[in-house]
Parts: C-alpha cells; sequence; structure tokens
C-alpha cells in the first residue's frame, strides 16, 4: 500500500519541555489509525505536525513520500488545503457563514467556482444527512449537525486524508456514534483517516490503534 | 482573491453596526475635509483676487528711505552693514520722475498687461454735516483699465466719466454709506491738505467687497487730483498688472533695478494676510487631519476587536490552507471597503453641504463682504479628501491585519480556541 503520510524520529520541544520523544510513524492509503492515550501523552501534538500544522523541533515528515519542507509555507498551505482534511474536537465554524458557505470556503481557496463549491457543499451536507439545512447559521444547528458541517468542510476538496482531533470530545453519545458511523463510512470507501481520541472504545473500532505514553510510542495493535 | 473577498466582505455585512459607525466615521471626516477647504480656499482665494486686482500685482513707488543709506546700497549691496553719521533727514520727493518713459517702456514688455499712473494722497469729503477723510487717488481711466479691475467694481460701470467730466469723484461704497451719500449725481465737498476746497460731482459707487478698501478710498481723474494737490504732472505711484500672478516677486526686483524705485509686488503688499491665511490653513488641516486620525482610530479599533474575537476562525483558515498575505488581506479588504464606502459618502455629503451653503444668502461684513458663504468647488478637495480617507483607513487596518496573519493556529486549538 502506498504511504500517505510517514514522520520519522519525531522530536517536539516547547519551552524546554520535551512533548514527542522520538515517533515513528506511517499512515497507508486507506489506513483508519487511531492515536490514544491520556491528555498529555502529546498525542495532538503529533498530529498537528503530521497535519504540517506544527514543525517538528527533530525528525522529518514525509508527505507521499516527499519530505516536507516546513520552511515553504506557501507548499504547506497548499498540501493542507489541497491533501488534508480537519475536524476538530470544537467545530470552528466561521459563524457568520451558513452551513454550505462553511463547506465552500476551502474550494473557493482552490479557485473553483462559487456556483461549483455550493453545488459539491450541498452534495456534501446531503450525504451527511443534512439535507434543508444548507443556509442555517453555525448557532441554528445542533452540537452533532454543527460536527457534521465541519466534517462536509473536510472533505470539500476531497483530501487524500482526513485527520481529527477529538473529533466527538465534545459530543453527546448519540452525535458520538453519528460521527463515528459516517468515519468508518468514509474509511469503507477508501478514505484515509487518523484520529486522535481518549475514547478507547472508539479507538477500538479502527483499524490499527496507536498508543502513546508520555511523548513515546508504547503499543501499536 | 475570490475567497479572500467573499469572507471579507461576508465578515463585514454581519457586523453592519460596528461598519456603519465606522463609515460614518471615515464619511464625517472627508466631509469636513471638502466643506472646511472649499469655505476656507473660497474666502482666501477671494480675497486675494480681489484685493490683487483691484490694487496692483506691482506697484512702483519712491520709497521714503535714507539717502545715504541708500546709495551705500546701491555702491556695496545689501549684504553690507554701514552706518552713515551726521546725516541730516531730508525732504523726500514723493514723486515718480519719468513716469511716462517707464509706463512705454513696460507697455512693450511681454510680461506686462497694462502700467498705469497714480497720485495719490489724502483728503477729506464732506456731504452736509458729515465728512470723512479719506485715501484719494487719481487715474486715468484709459490706462487704468489696462492695468486693474478697477471698472469690475464700479456700481453704474460710469469709470469713464471722470474724462467726461472733470471735477467728478467715485467714491467707495462704503464712504458714500457713511456719508449719507445713496445716488449719484450728488455733490460733495473735497478738502486737500493744502486747505483749497472743491466741489465735485459723485459720478459712481466703488464696491469691491473688501472693507478695507471700499471705506477708505475714493477716485479722481489724475489731472483734477494733480491740480487740486498743486503738483501739477506728478505722480507718486506707478501700477503694473502682469500675465502671470505668481510672477510678481521676481518681476518686481527686476523693475525696481531697472527703475530705482521701490517695486512692491502684491506677495509682499499682502504678506500679512498671506501669512495669516497659511497660518489659518494650516490650524483647518490639522483640525481635518485629527477628526481623519480619529476616525482611522475607528477602524482600527474595531479591527483589532474583530481580529480578537475571530482567532478562532483565523485558526481554521490556516488550517484549512489560507495563507498568511490572505488572512492580512481578509482584514485589510475590511478596512478598504469601509474607506472606500466612507470617503464616497464624504464626497457625496461633501457636495451635498456646499451645496446647502452656497444656497444660504446672509450679509457677511468682515474683512470681505459678501452674500453668503463663498466657495472654491474645485474638485481637487474632493480628490484629496477621498485619497486621505482611502490611506488612514487602509493604514489603521494593516496592523490589526498583520496581526491576525501571524496567528499561530495550534496555539488557538491547544486553548480550545
Amino acid at each position: 500500500m502506498k504511504k500517505v503520510l510517514e514522520v520519522k524520529n519525531i522530536r517536539k520541544v516547547i519551552r524546554d519541555n520535551e512533548i514527542l520523544k522520538g515517533i515513528s510513524l506511517s499512515v497507508e492509503e486507506g489506513d483508519f489509525i487511531s492515536i490514544i492515550g491520556v491528555s498529555g501523552s502529546g498525542k495532538s501534538t503529533l498530529m498537528y505536525i503530521m497535519g504540517l500544522l506544527d514543525e517538528p523541533t527533530e525528525g522529518e515528515v514525509l508527505f507521499e513520500g516527499v519530505r516536507v519542507d516546513f520552511k515553504n509555507h506557501r507548499l504547506l498551505s497548499e498540501i493542507r488545503n489541497r491533501k488534508i482534511g480537519f475536524v476538530f474536537q470544537f467545530h470552528y465554524l466561521i459563524p457568520e457563514l451558513s452551513a454550505a458557505e462553511n463547506v465552500m470556503v476551502p474550494m473557493l481557496k482552490t479557485q473553483k467556482s462559487r456556483k461549483d463549491a455550493l453545488k459539491r457543499a450541498f452534495s456534501l451536507l446531503a450525504e451527511l444527512g443534512l439535507r434543508g439545512k444548507e443556509n442555517r447559521k453555525p448557532y441554528e444547528l445542533s452540537g452533532g449537525e454543527q460536527q457534521r458541517v465541519a466534517i462536509a468542510r473536510a472533505l470539500a476538496n476531497d483530501p487524500h486524508i482526513l485527520m481529527a482531533d477529538e473529533p466527538t470530545g465534545n459530543l453527546d453519545s448519540k452525535n458520538t456514534e453519528i460521527v463515528m458511523d459516517i468515519f468508518l463510512a468514509l474509511n469503507r470507501m477508501g478514505r484515509t483517516i487518523l484520529m486522535v481520541t481518549h475514547e478507547i472504545e472508539l479507538a477500538r473500532r479502527t483499524k490499527k490503534m496507536v498508543e502513546m505514553r508520555d511523548g513515546v510510542v508504547v503499543g501499536i495493535r | 482573491m475570490n475567497h479572500v473577498v467573499f469572507i471579507s466582505f461576508k465578515l463585514l455585512s454581519e457586523r453592519k453596526r460596528q461598519a456603519i459607525v465606522s463609515v460614518l466615521g471615515v464619511a464625517i471626516g472627508v466631509t469636513a475635509f471638502i466643506v472646511m477647504s472649499s469655505v476656507m480656499m473660497g474666502f482666501q482665494t477671494y480675497f486675494i483676487e480681489q484685493a490683487v486686482d483691484i490694487n496692483a500685482h506691482i506697484t512702483l513707488k519712491n520709497e521714503e528711505q535714507d539717502e545715504a543709506d541708500r546709495i551705500l546700497r546701491v555702491a556695496y549691496g545689501d549684504g553690507v552693514i554701514s552706518e552713515v553719521l551726521g546725516s541730516k533727514p531730508k525732504e523726500t520727493k514723493d514723486k515718480i520722475v519719468d513716469y511716462k518713459f517707464i509706463i512705454s517702456k513696460y507697455m512693450q514688455s511681454e510680461d506686462i498687461k497694462g502700467v498705469a499712473p497714480h497720485l495719490t494722497g489724502q483728503a477729506i469729503v464732506r456731504y452736509g454735516i458729515k465728512e470723512k477723510s479719506v485715501n484719494i487717488i487719481g487715474i486715468d481711466p484709459q490706462l487704468e483699465v489696462k492695468a486693474s479691475i478697477i471698472d469690475r467694481f464700479m456700481e453704474f460701470k460710469r469709470l469713464n466719466q471722470l474724462n467726461v467730466d472733470r471735477n467728478s469723484i467715485i467714491l467707495g461704497s462704503l464712504v458714500a454709506r457713511d456719508l449719507g451719500v445713496r445716488e449719484i449725481g450728488k455733490k460733495v465737498t473735497l478738502v486737500a491738505p493744502n486747505g483749497s476746497v472743491h466741489v465735485l460731482k459723485v459720478v459712481d459707487f466703488f464696491n469691491s467687497g473688501i472693507t478695507s478698501l471700499d471705506q477708505t478710498r475714493a477716485y479722481l481723474h489724475l489731472r483734477t487730483l494733480q491740480t487740486i494737490l498743486d503738483r501739477p504732472n506728478q505722480v507718486n505711484e506707478l501700477v503694473f498688472k502682469i500675465k502671470d500672478v505668481d510672477d510678481a516677486e521676481r518681476l518686481s526686483r527686476v523693475i525696481s533695478r531697472e527703475t530705482g524705485y521701490y517695486a512692491e509686488s502684491w506677495q509682499k503688499a499682502y504678506s500679512n494676510f498671506l501669512k495669516i491665511f497659511r497660518m489659518q490653513n494650516w490650524i483647518t488641516y490639522m483640525i481635518v487631519f485629527a477628526i481623519l486620525v480619529v476616525s482611522a482610530f475607528g477602524i482600527f479599533n474595531i479591527m483589532m476587536m474583530t481580529v480578537l474575537e475571530k482567532k478562532r476562525d483565523i485558526a481554521i483558515l490556516k488550517a484549512i490552507g489560507f495563507e498568511d498575505r490572505e488572512i492580512t488581506w481578509i482584514f485589510v479588504f475590511q478596512g478598504v471597503f469601509i474607506g472606500f464606502v466612507g470617503a464616497t459618502l464624504g464626497c457625496l455629503f461633501g457636495y451635498l453641504l456646499q451645496e446647502w451653503l452656497s444656497s444660504i444668502r446672509f450679509e457677511v461684513v468682515g474683512l470681505i463682504r459678501a452674500r453668503g458663504f463663498i466657495l472654491d468647488r474645485s474638485p481637487v478637495y474632493f480628490v484629496y479628501g477621498f485619497v486621505f480617507a482611502m490611506f488612514f483607513s487602509t493604514l489603521a487596518s494593516f496592523y490589526p491585519s498583520f496581526k491576525a496573519s501571524k496567528l499561530f493556529p495550534v496555539d488557538i486549538f491547544r486553548s480550545g480556541g
């Protein structure tokens, strides 16, 4: 299988505090990997580095086999926009925009026409069970619906990998199930997913589980 | 840029109240600039135009100066410090000799439109029991119209009557008012400094709109005044009208050097007024500048607040691939948009206010007399106002936008946004 993302011997030091202590990990096409660990284990920091949002203190990140140059901000933005989709614990939807407009934003950046972007946004929202709610503002949606809009936004540019940082951390059990079912369905359709969670039950449903503790990987199942 | 404009406009349109306040701030600044500039400059331009054209662009006269000192200056130049001991004050001859030659010489010059002789003096004008001290000026009407626009200020356009009837006088409109002369054809008595008394017929009123002139001047024919003052064939001033009024200073130096008389440019003659006007302009522009700066601070404040409130949105935009410069432009565009709308509205309000001010009719009596505001409605003030507003609003939005672009998304995500 083709490697989508690989990190080699990653170290991250923040204010003399070593958060990651030489982590190596690879994500292959079609993987659904969960990274679990207690709070402070470094799982989110690892995801930010793998998502090219943060720079490692040491080590290298390879995206689709190419070493990532963290000094090339334009290229980092380009990869994040076209090849990585992000879902966070908080939905981070722009409150001034409707659900469909929020989904459109990453597409507009790729020079896609507003009409095409809107059409795809409606289609994605319909796929995620939000038909008829496309023009609602985030505050008019429930927590679960907001998170589904965020997933639609992450999928807008058909990314090569979907990264989720505690995507259910702010949801009730019913919405947690809905979101997890969406991720599983997306993975079944071939989408590569990397998910950070502290909920072992969710992690067990993924294809591969990476356990972290104190900045090191302590087990892969 | 499509996505930048889209987001920028969306953010702005959802903050209508703040946007409207900012826009109004800019609009008020631009309106104030346009209206204050046109009122101030209108008044100043009117005053200068009237004063310069009525009097002269250059006046040649026999300056009263110490003869010994004058000789030393001619011999050694202006830079020499000299003191002549033992010289007694002598009577200076207040006249320009060879004035006809000077007139004919400078009439040939390409830079000069006209030259006219003046004989000036003081007299008392009586009408009934009222009397008033006036500056009397003897003119040659035919030459005078070439060297000044005096004929334009004659209420009955009867300047030529001075030629027809040599025992006639033209009174300043405020002199006439003070004396109680309400119509032409009335006879006034003129008492000359030598004690001679002459009866003259009022043939017109001189109304320049400049109070200091209209309430002190009276015009007679040059020959009449020469007879009254007992100064046959004498003149003590030559007035020049030149083609380029801004060249008066240079030409005055040339004429002074060539004739040996003191030539005073209009800039020098009105230097006190020009200094006051300059100061007035500085004060005006400082006030307007302050208004624009305050409105720019308004924009700055709102943009800063927006950036602080939109940290989460900025973080997610960066996460989904927006570059620093695009984040900057999202916020700069808002400042530019506020500036553009504010400046456009300001120009519109400025125009409407100008229209309104120009329609108001009331008596202005002071340095000048006019009916209502005298406005300089040059489009330049609109252009300047627009450009200043755009500059300040763009500048005000730049720092908050730059700050926004430098936010590190991971910090926001870590803190839970």
